[in-house]
């Protein structure tokens, strides 16, 4: 097998967007649908042929030299080690099963087009981050990835709502790329090489600030692409795109990326105890935060919007553990489990006919029950039912954190072990809402199109049964993740199986306990709390207004101060200024022209006599 | 005896000129004007350029004073003014008086030629010159003679487009 | 050299100062094109005189080429006063004002 081959899997889902973008609007929409469909599983599949490639210390190939300059370099090259191939194998899954899913989705939309040649552009751009053994190919990889979630939020454009959303993601996660733009640069300054592996062989080199600096401007760039705080008003807001996307890119994949990227990364981040314990901190507040507003949501993909970004805090946490395994087994089972509730919940609005506030919902159990299980079967393993992948990928990265015998690392344990029950209740509040007790308005629903039922059971098994990849010792397991990542797993976990079993029932009490109250509540059927608090989750912790008070408003006085004083007086009355000089000066000269010959002559014999005087004087 | 005669010469130019300068009708003018070039032919003569002083006469004093001339009468610049009245040898006394002189000095350059005596030391023969001339400054001759042409094209168009207007009647004097 | 180079420049400088004096003072655009004229010839009396002083024949050279000079300049310029009494019907110099700025 040659290693050239690996560049098929990125060549895949580019030529379906080629395909697609050049003759998408001659073909059948049913074709169209194909071509994405069978370039995202023609990519699937090469990864998994291509497999072997990825044992021990992977597979490094050069496509060509991208640029060139003195001593810097890029190529074009990739490396599928372990942790980039595992990846690469869950987004082209993933991809492919959401892609079937779109292509009943989409059905009787118009410009299916467009969707599919972004869709595909996006697997793309994301499998150049996954892929990537250099930082400017991830990089070109994350703007991508940006761009196409611009682009697929704001799908229907036409409402002004939705492009709103789409630019505020955009400019939202362009702040984070500034950091790590900067890192970027930071590094190939320090480093003189911006290859991946490189750069981590060389970090122990590096001082202990510089380490704690470029740590932060990483985590920078992972925070405004993860959603995590304090970049994460855009992602609640990105639901204005169409279930496919959010399912893909805000839970699956891109949102992924920042962690990704962190544990792509590792080697040169752990070498900062701060940088990691920023790191910790970031995620567990994320978390905690997202988790609190998830209680409050009215709208269904809001709720899983910030189930998702409590979840990838769990992640960050994870990282901040140094436990990458961790981290990548948690990404996993999110991805399966998040987009199978994402595309059940595109199921449920499809079957209450666009409706997305679940407070006017009700009662879908007896009307569908197939939607009914799969989503349950998703909101187990968010709630982290025991035994379902959520459980498992949870439960380890709390253990690691707990671990960590220090009192902060027992803090952000806390703080994450909050964040489970929370989660138990707004997940299980998610399910009472939407599907008990009887309908509390009256749809005009649709029935569901074959490739959205379909794809929705595998993905329940891949959920359900995450938790087999990195199962532990203590369940029997032999953690294959662990085991496969091998040196790039991160910091080993040693804690006694008495702590293990220990927090193992905690999380389940957790999970019980939240049942139990929700179900407490809504079995007397309480009405939905209104008032100050529930309000203010709602809003997000009012985060979009503290962003508008804090930074839009006094960022429009300063630029309308700069425009009224800066460039109306300043600019313009010294422009202004020098014109209305050069015409008074004109005006003036302009008299000199009389347009008679005799003043010119009498000028040329004046011009004559200076000349003549000032040779008398050279002579004299 | 020759430089007398240059000396002689000068003046006459210098007064002719002043006479030239302050005539009110042009006619008066441009005669006075072709005593002065005359008489500045004989000194260029004498400054050993027999060329030059030849030219002097046949393109200034010949073509470029009659094409004034014409161009008075043409326009009828002429006024009947107070110089046309008064006795005859006030209005005739001056130009004769010039031409004489300058006669004068012509034969007595003659007489100096004929004793092989004051022969300029310095004398530039049309052989010589023409050698000068389409040797050295055969790119300059090229040049002037398409300023030439430019300035016949020029004079043609003006004049064309004056007799176009007169014809067409859009601007009456 | 049969007078000195410094009498030949005070007859020059005496013809110019006069064609220059003529230009200046008279109002008749034919009269000034005559002083322009007696301007040229003074020009033309200092360059042969140089060339007697310096022995050479470039001086006379450019001789020819300023009659050459002069005499496209006259036909332009006559070409235009013939133009301009026509279309104002006066050789009268400050009469004609179009370019007044």
């Amino acid at each position: 097998m040659s290693a050239g081959l690996l560049f098929l899997i990125l060549a895949f889902p580019l030529l379906g967007a080629l395909g697609n973008l050049l003759l998408g609007e001659l073909l059948l929409r049913r074709v169209r649908a194909a071509v994405a469909v069978a370039a995202v599983a023609a990519s699937a599949l090469t990864c998994l042929l291509l497999w072997p490639l990825a044992a021990g210390e992977g597979t490094r190939a050069t496509l060509f030299t991208w640029l060139e300059s003195g001593t810097f370099q890029v190529s074009v090259d990739i490396l599928f080690d372990p942790l980039s191939a595992s990846m690469t194998l869950m987004v082209t899954l993933v991809s492919t099963l959401i892609h079937l899913y779109a292509a009943g989705y989409m059905e009787d939309e118009v410009d299916t087009t467009r969707f599919f040649v972004l869709l595909n552009l996006f697997v793309f751009a994301m499998l150049c981050i996954v892929l990537a053994d250099n930082l400017l190919l991830l990089f070109l990889g994350w703007e991508g990835v940006g761009f196409c979630s611009y682009a697929l939020i704001g799908f229907w454009y036409a409402e002004e709502k939705n492009a709103a959303a789409g630019r505020k993601a955009f400019l939202v996660t362009r702040v984070g790329d500034v950091f790590f733009g900067i890192a970027l640069l930071w590094l190939f300054a320090l480093c003189g090489t911006l290859s991946i592996s490189a750069i981590n062989a060389q970090a122990s080199l590096l001082g202990s600030g510089t380490l704690l600096a470029l740590t932060l401007l990483l985590l920078g760039g992972a925070c405004g692409k993860s959603a995590q705080l304090p970049l994460m008003t855009w992602l609640p807001d990105a639901m204005a795109g169409p279930t496919p996307v959010s399912a893909l890119i805000h839970a699956a994949t891109m949102v992924t990326a920042g962690v990704y990227l962190l544990c792509r990364l590792f080697p040169l981040v752990s070498l900062s105890p701060t940088g990691m314990m920023a790191i910790a901190a970031v995620g567990a507040l994320s978390a905690l935060y997202a988790a609190s507003c998830a209680l409050a949501q009215r709208e269904i993909k809001r709720v899983l919007a910030f189930s998702t970004m409590s979840q990838v805090g769990f992640m960050m946490l994870a990282v901040g553990a140094g436990a990458v395994s961790a981290a990548m087994f948690h990404l996993f089972t999110h991805a399966f489990f998040k987009a199978l509730l994402f595309m059940a919940a595109g199921c449920v609005i499809h079957l209450t006919g666009g409706e997305n506030d679940i407070t006017r919902m009700g009662g879908l159990r007896k009307q569908s029950p197939f939607v009914f299980w799969l989503f349950l079967a998703g909101a187990l393993c968010l709630a982290g039912a025991p035994l379902t992948g959520g459980f498992f990928s949870k439960d380890e990265i709390l253990l690691a954190d707990f671990a960590r015998a220090t009192l902060f690392y027992r803090g952000i344990w806390l703080l994450g072990t909050c964040t489970a029950l929370l989660t138990a209740i707004y997940t299980f509040r998610l399910v009472y809402m939407v599907f008990a007790g009887e309908p509390r308005s009256h749809f005009h629903g649709h029935a569901l199109p074959g490739p959205m039922r379909w794809t929705l059971p595998p993905l329940a098994l891949l959920a359900l049964g995450g938790g087999l990849l990195n199962l532990p010792p203590l369940y029997g397991g032999k953690e294959h993740l662990h085991q496969f990542l091998g040196p790039l797993a991160g910091t080993r976990i040693h804690a006694s199986h008495a702590v293990e079993w220990a927090l193992a029932v905690l999380a389940v009490a957790l999970f019980f306990l939240g049942w139990a109250l929700v179900h407490w509540r809504h079995r007397r059927a309480a009405p939905e709390p209104v008032g100050a608090l529930p309000a203010f989750l709602l809003s997000g912790w009012r985060a979009d207004r503290l962003v508008e008070r804090g930074i839009l408003r006094p960022f429009q006085v300063l630029a309308g101060w700069c425009w009224q004083w800066g460039d109306g007086r300043l600019i313009d009355g010294t422009l202004e200024g020098a014109g209305r000089l050069c015409l008074s000066g004109g005006e003036r000269l302009r008299r000199l022209a009389t347009g008679r010959l005799s003043t010119y002559l009498t000028a040329l014999a004046w011009g004559l006599v200076v000349m003549l005087g000032y040779f008398a004087w050279r002579i004299l | 005896m020759a430089s007398a005669i240059f000396y002689i010469l000068g003046f006459t130019a210098l007064a002719a000129t002043a006479l030239c300068i302050t005539r009110r009708n042009p006619v008066h003018a441009v005669v006075y004007l072709v005593n002065a070039l005359f008489a500045l032919a004989l000194m260029f003569y004498q400054l050993g350029a027999p060329l030059v002083a030849a030219w002097e006469v046949i393109i200034y004093a010949g073509a470029v004073m009659v094409l004034f001339l014409f161009i008075i009468m043409m326009l009828e610049l002429a006024p009947a003014s107070a110089e046309m009245q008064g006795p005859g040898w006030r209005r005739w006394g001056p130009v004769l008086l010039l031409s004489l002189v300058i006669l004068g000095c012509t034969l007595a350059l003659l007489g100096i030629q004929a004793d092989q005596d004051g022969v300029p030391a310095f004398w530039v023969s049309p052989r010589a010159f023409g050698a000068a001339l389409f040797d050295q400054y055969a790119l300059a001759v090229q040049v002037v003679s398409f300023q030439l042409l430019y300035a016949a094209v020029g004079a043609f168009y003006v004049g064309k487009g004056s007799l176009r207007r007169r014809t067409q009647g859009e601007e009456t004097p | 050299m049969i007078v000195p180079m410094s009498h030949i420049l005070a007859f020059s400088a005496a013809l110019f100062v006069m064609g220059l004096a003529c230009v200046l003072a008279q109002r008749n655009l034919i009269m000034i094109l005559i002083g322009v004229e007696i301007m040229l010839n003074a020009v033309g009396l200092t360059l042969v005189g140089a060339s007697a002083l310096w022995q050479k024949v470039d001086g006379q050279i450019f001789v020819i080429f300023l009659m050459a000079m002069t005499s496209a300049e006259v036909s332009i310029s006559l070409a235009m006063v013939v133009y301009l009494r026509r279309r104002k019907g006066t050789l009268e110099a400050d009469a004609f004002d179009g370019m007044k700025g």
